[in-house]
């Protein structure tokens, strides 16, 4: 439990760390810690194949992708857009809002209510794939349509166009 | 389940064609795949219904029924895309594509069964359109509306993610059937329940452009090419409403003492914001976009007063609004072409210049107005009545204002078609055939439904 409530304050910490820095490419090195800090709650959740995907994918790929178009981007203090208090007030009176519902929903959560304990292996790479390629099987094929649609999307927005609209 | 095969394997084949550079062929073959997966729907109908594939999808009437509208729209939309989208570039094949994958998207979010049918099917409808709005690439207005609607969709997709976490959580299933046996079997329903109903209806709202989550609604109606916008308002906000009434209604249904209080006031706040800044609006693509607005607020009536009327007063609201809105884009796209601004003076003297398309629009206000003979009528009628019988007397009379204000605006319109005269020298508007055929349907459909509205509300 220490470890957990260790690694869970680092999160928060982290997390916080990356919305109150000034500089953009500190605040995505503090999201790729914090996203690390989240790989080894998976692990520690025993849920193996979730923490190697968030491992690779999150940290090691969208992140350093992210560096890399902030660097390219070269954003800083100069062309920070100006924000007006008014707009800050409301966003945080609308965030605290968003989490007194969420305290009020997880004022009574039962720890063990059977599904949190109930089969301790689930989140082994043999036991989800059992699951995906079983019950799971539809969505899973139908996401190709969703990867093949961003695909073409992504192609359409980037390439250039050869006749003028 | 064919329909889904032949409309995603109807998408593969169109990048294919568009490989190939048979142009001519893409509008014929995509509207065959649409007439197959129609046919798919139509075969369907009246079997046993059960859940499929471990409790996915289901193809009950309603899924199949809501269906067949979405195929029928996306049908009539595309009916006008010939020359319309190459004139924008000549990527044709890559757009035909992305609209039947968000037809796709949209038959999953009307059958399934399953909270991760629901998410995927939301999705695969939604990425294809945030690039569908993007197609003008050098209109800063298109890219505008492309990325606000993608920033404001992930946002809203994080919530109904959220939603979905949070009724796991307390259920231990993403089965439909499973989570509404928890609503009927536990007694003290575990409060993660809620906060997951409050996040689903948050996200769902987004989907369908209800206030107070309708910003991006107005900037991405308008600034998105005009095929796309009648895209997205009826096959979209169709599909939108058919999930959204699915799980209120098969799910949540028992708990509506939660749940109404807040839907009430996401109503009455969509009502008034939909109306009054639609009233305010000069131009007319914008206006309809409010209009839209407003006309969620109506449709959401259905799920304030579930009951076995629910589905049916939906379907024939939609199809009426829909209808009328195609008619209306439809118009829009033919003025803008001849006198180059969607305002509302572009309609100026259409009643003399071109009689038939302005009568066809005027029916198609008349019925978004819901004035009677026309479908829109039938549907304003079932949604009151729906709410008529739950005693929400406030809510009905702020409705009944509310409509009120709609005639004003859309009354607009037809002054400035029969009442104004074109300035000199303004070209007449022309109507091709395939606009003359869809919108000679859309009319045909829209008096038929309002005045034999039976026909349909035996469907269910």
């Amino acid at each position: 439990m220490t470890a957990f409530y260790f690694v869970a304050f680092l999160s928060i910490f982290f997390a916080l760390m990356t919305i109150f820095t000034k500089n953009p490419v500190h605040s995505v090195l503090y999201l790729v810690i914090t996203f690390f800090t989240f790989t080894v709650h998976y692990i520690m959740l025993n849920a193996q194949f979730l923490a190697v995907v968030n491992f690779i994918v999150y940290m090691g790929a969208i992140m350093v992708l992210f560096l890399f178009v902030l660097m390219l981007l070269n954003l800083n203090k100069d062309t920070e857009p100006m924000k007006s208090n008014l707009v800050k007030i409301m966003g945080a009176v609308a965030g605290m809002c968003l989490l007194a519902t969420f305290l009020g929903a997880f004022r009574v959560i039962e720890l063990d209510n059977g599904f949190v304990t109930g089969n301790s292996d689930v989140g082994l790479v043999k036991n989800l794939g059992k699951v995906l390629f079983d019950e799971f099987l539809l969505p899973f094929e139908l996401s190709s349509i969703l990867l093949l649609t961003a695909m073409v999307g992504a192609i359409l927005l980037a390439k250039k166009e050869t006749k003028e609209a | 389940m064919g329909a889904i095969i032949t409309l995603s394997l109807l998408g593969i084949l169109l990048l294919y064609l568009g490989l190939y550079k048979a142009k001519n062929a893409l509008l014929p073959v995509t509207l065959l795949g649409l007439l197959v997966a129609l046919g798919f729907e139509v075969s369907e109908w009246g079997k046993e219904a059960a859940p499929v594939y471990h409790g996915m999808v289901l193809f009950d009437h309603f899924a199949l029924s809501f269906s067949m509208l979405c195929i029928l729209l996306t049908a009539l939309t595309l009916f006008l895309s010939k020359a319309y989208f190459s004139a924008i570039s000549n990527n044709v094949a890559e757009y035909y594509c992305l609209i039947v994958f968000s037809l796709t998207g949209a038959l999953l979010v009307s059958s399934y069964h399953n909270f991760a049918m629901l998410f995927i099917g939301i999705e695969i409808m939604s990425v294809a359109l945030y690039i569908l709005a993007g197609i003008r690439k050098k209109d800063l207005y298109s890219n505008e509306a492309s990325l606000k609607y993608f920033i404001m969709g992930a946002f809203s997709t994080g919530f109904l993610l959220f939603g979905i976490t949070l009724l796991y959580g307390a259920t231990g299933t993403f089965d439909l059937a499973g989570v509404r046996q928890y609503v009927i079997d536990t007694q003290q329903i575990s409060p993660l329940f809620y906060g997951g109903i409050l996040l689903l209806l948050i996200g769902l709202c987004f989907k369908v452009g209800a206030a107070p989550f309708h910003f991006w609604t107005a900037d991405v109606y308008d600034g998105s090419p005009i095929l796309v916008t009648i895209f997205m308002s009826t096959v979209v906000k169709v599909a939108s409403f058919a999930g959204f009434l699915r799980l209120f209604d098969y799910v949540f249904g028992a708990l509506n003492e939660f749940w109404t209080p807040v839907l009430l006031v996401v109503i009455v706040i969509t009502l008034f914001v939909g109306n009054i800044s639609a009233m305010m609006q000069t131009s007319f693509k914008r206006m309809l976009a409010y209009s839209s607005i407003a006309h969620a607020g109506y449709m959401l009536f259905a799920i304030l007063s579930l009951g076995p009327n629910a589905a049916s007063s939906v379907f024939v609201y939609a199809l009426a609004y829909s209808l009328s809105s195609i008619v209306g884009f439809g118009a829009l796209i033919l003025v803008k072409k001849s006198q180059g601004s969607d305002q509302f003076l572009a309609f100026n003297g259409l009643g003399k210049s071109n009689p038939l398309l302005a009568a066809i629009v005027a029916l198609a206000m008349f019925s978004l107005a819901g004035i009677p003979l026309t479908a829109g009528f039938i549907g304003k009628f079932m949604m009151f009545t729906g709410v008529m019988g739950d005693y929400h007397v406030v809510l009905l009379a702020l409705a009944a204002i509310n409509a009120i204000i709609g005639v004003f605006y859309y009354l607009r319109v037809i002054v400035h078609m029969y009442f104004k005269t074109a300035e000199e020298g303004a070209e007449t508007v022309v109507m091709p055939l395939n606009f003359k055929a869809v919108f000679i349907i859309a009319a045909i459909l829209t008096l038929a439904v309002g005045i034999y509205p039976d026909c349909l509300i035996g469907l269910f």
